[in-house]
């Protein structure tokens, strides 16, 4: 049997739809119990809806800030994880695509109300902090490792004594391998 | 104050940065640059990149750097440490890091290794050389000084040389008293606490900018003010007075103590040490708080207050800390005319807690490593050059 896509099924929940096509459809639910299904889902939604248009207040100028920034935040993120050119998908908006579309669009709308009426919530700056890593320590900017120092190589295993410093800095002492001197690296924020 | 290298290194540099355009590929010495004063007291004799790598992640370049330094003494004096000042100017947030190499006994023409092992983030979209190596300092065996000091390596090496005075002259004590079976249970000891020594990890955090309801949105309701239990030591410059913490877990927040100059002598910093007591009753040296605010001073018996706003993070095993307590004590003083005080031998021995959770000093664990690697005869040979 050959359905009718999630947009031809949205259209004819809304009521949308051409004389003809509208017959086709309903002819087609007449007979199929999935697409039934997923015009009462449309149908529910549409009566959801409303109800969060009433609400007062929203921002439509600082919600569309909101979602510019985080689209090319978005954008800048995955430059950074792509590893290759992926190939471009063009299928049609059915079954659970049509469900993630939705459920995006509710998430979207109900964290634009979400951030119109915020409840307290501290403000995360990048953090930035000094710390033990794997092998060394390091400074690290957000989710970044922006300079690290090894104990004296990060593929060997040196044992090494941390050093904290409360005002912003850490040190690693150890016996580097290569040298055999004694070493103490310190990475802090600048000076 | 020009570079010796400088010019030779810095077209070379820009080549070698250009280079780096591929995905991962492996770096050529001239992509660090060495930069030492006319002035200075070593010379690079060679150096290299080894196994360096540098590889893109998105519009970053990730730099594994390893770099092997040989440097020569070409100043009349034998030098006891030396710190080399490692930055790459695109790194964000302006960090910085150091190597220190202390315990060194180099004589005037003599060459010593110097092994830099760096991981770094920077923009691709740069030029110049990916990191500059500079010389913070020089300690001579007479305390003398050379150097910029812009990460206090003058106050940093001047404690570590005196620790290793003091311990020295401990274990050349034991060696006329007692032998050489003296000596090697000392050292035996010196191995025993390394060995024992309760391991911590952490963060030191900052840049946390909160709201006034951020601050009241996120605060553990378990968070308490801890006050410092403080351990003095009769003979020392400075006495502190009462201390607190604000601690939930293993964050310890806002740490400060107030402190007393007992002495006639102005001081200019001053460095607490800082003991964590777990639920189980295992203390761990946490690490310290120093005042590196520079217009920290007490004057001659003056007080004032040592503190910080960022947050500290331990954890050990990979599960935060249970703070239960906290202890301090004086960890090293420097006074305004530049001179140095750290606990005697004798301080830390009275306190059982101090041997417990302290570290062997830089030259216990130097010569405790020329024992086992060398032997007690090279040990002792070791001692009688001082």
């Amino acid at each position: 049997m050959r359905h009718p896509n999630q947009a031809t099924l949205a259209l004819h929940a809304g009521g949308d739809l051409g004389p003809f096509r509208r017959w086709l459809t309903a002819r087609h639910l007449a007979r199929c119990t999935y697409c039934r299904e997923e015009v009462a889902g449309y149908n529910e939604m549409r009566e959801l809806l409303p109800e969060l248009a009433e609400l007062p207040d929203i921002s439509w100028n600082r919600m569309a800030a909101e979602i510019k920034a985080n689209v090319r935040l978005g954008l800048e993120a995955g430059e950074c994880v792509r590893t290759a050119e992926m190939p471009l998908h063009r299928g049609s908006l059915t079954g659970w695509r049509a469900a993630v579309a939705f459920a995006s669009v509710i998430v979207l709308v109900g964290g634009c109300l979400v951030l119109q009426h915020p409840a307290p919530q501290p403000v995360h700056m990048a953090e930035t902090a000094v710390e033990s890593a794997q092998d060394g320590i390091q400074l690290q900017a957000g989710d970044d490792h922006m300079l690290g120092l090894m104990n004296g190589g990060a593929s060997t295993s040196v044992k090494a004594v941390y050093h904290f410093d409360a005002q912003g800095s850490m040190g690693s002492r150890y016996i580097d391998p290569q040298t055999g001197s004694m070493t103490i690296n310190t990475v802090s924020y600048a000076q | 104050m020009l570079s010796k290298t400088k010019n030779r290194v810095l077209l070379a540099g820009f080549l070698g940065a250009a280079s780096l355009w591929a995905q991962d590929a492996p770096l050529a010495s001239s992509s660090v640059r060495i930069d030492l004063p006319e002035d200075s007291p070593v010379a690079v004799m060679k150096w290299d990149t080894g196994t360096s790598r540098a590889a893109a992640r998105g519009a970053a370049l990730v730099l594994d750097l390893n770099i092997s330094l040989t440097l020569r003494n070409i100043s009349p004096n034998r030098i006891h440490g030396i710190t080399l000042r490692v930055v790459s100017q695109e790194v964000a947030m302006g960090g910085v890091g150091s190597v220190f190499q202390p315990g060194l006994n180099v004589g005037p023409g003599e060459v010593f290794p110097v092994h830099i092992v760096t991981k770094l983030m920077r923009p691709q979209a740069s030029s110049g050389p990916l990191l500059q190596v500079n010389l913070d300092g020089v300690l001579f065996q007479d305390f003398t000084f050379y150097g910029q000091d812009k990460l206090h390596s003058r106050r940093i090496m001047t404690a570590c040389e005196m620790e290793a005075q003091r311990d020295r002259t401990a274990l050349k004590r034991m060696l006329a008293q007692g032998g050489s079976p003296a000596l090697k249970e000392a050292i035996l000891k010196i191995l025993d606490r390394r060995k024992d020594l309760p391991e911590v990890q952490g963060r030191v955090v900052r840049g946390r900018a909160l709201t006034n309801a951020g601050v009241a949105a996120i605060t553990p309701e378990h968070e308490r003010q801890e006050q410092f239990a403080l351990l003095q030591f009769p003979d020392g410059p400075i006495q502190m007075i009462r201390g607190s913490a604000l601690i939930a877990g293993g964050d310890a927040r806002t740490p400060s103590i107030e402190v007393a100059n007992l002495t006639d002598k102005p001081v200019k910093y001053v460095e607490l040490g800082w003991v964590l007591t777990d639920s189980g009753g295992r203390s761990y040296m946490a690490g310290s708080l120093p005042s590196s605010d520079p217009a920290f001073t007490l004057g001659a018996h003056g007080s004032g207050k040592v503190s910080t706003g960022n947050t500290l993070e331990f954890s050990t095993g990979g599960k935060p800390l249970s703070i239960q307590k906290m202890t301090g004590f004086v960890n090293q003083v420097e006074f305004a005319d530049g001179k140095v005080w750290v606990p005697s031998r004798q301080d830390i021995d009275s306190k059982p807690l101090l041997l417990q959770v302290m570290e062997p000093s830089v030259e216990e664990e130097r010569l405790a490593n020329l024992y086992v690697t060398k032997g007690l005869p090279a040990l002792v040979d070791e001692l009688k050059k001082y």
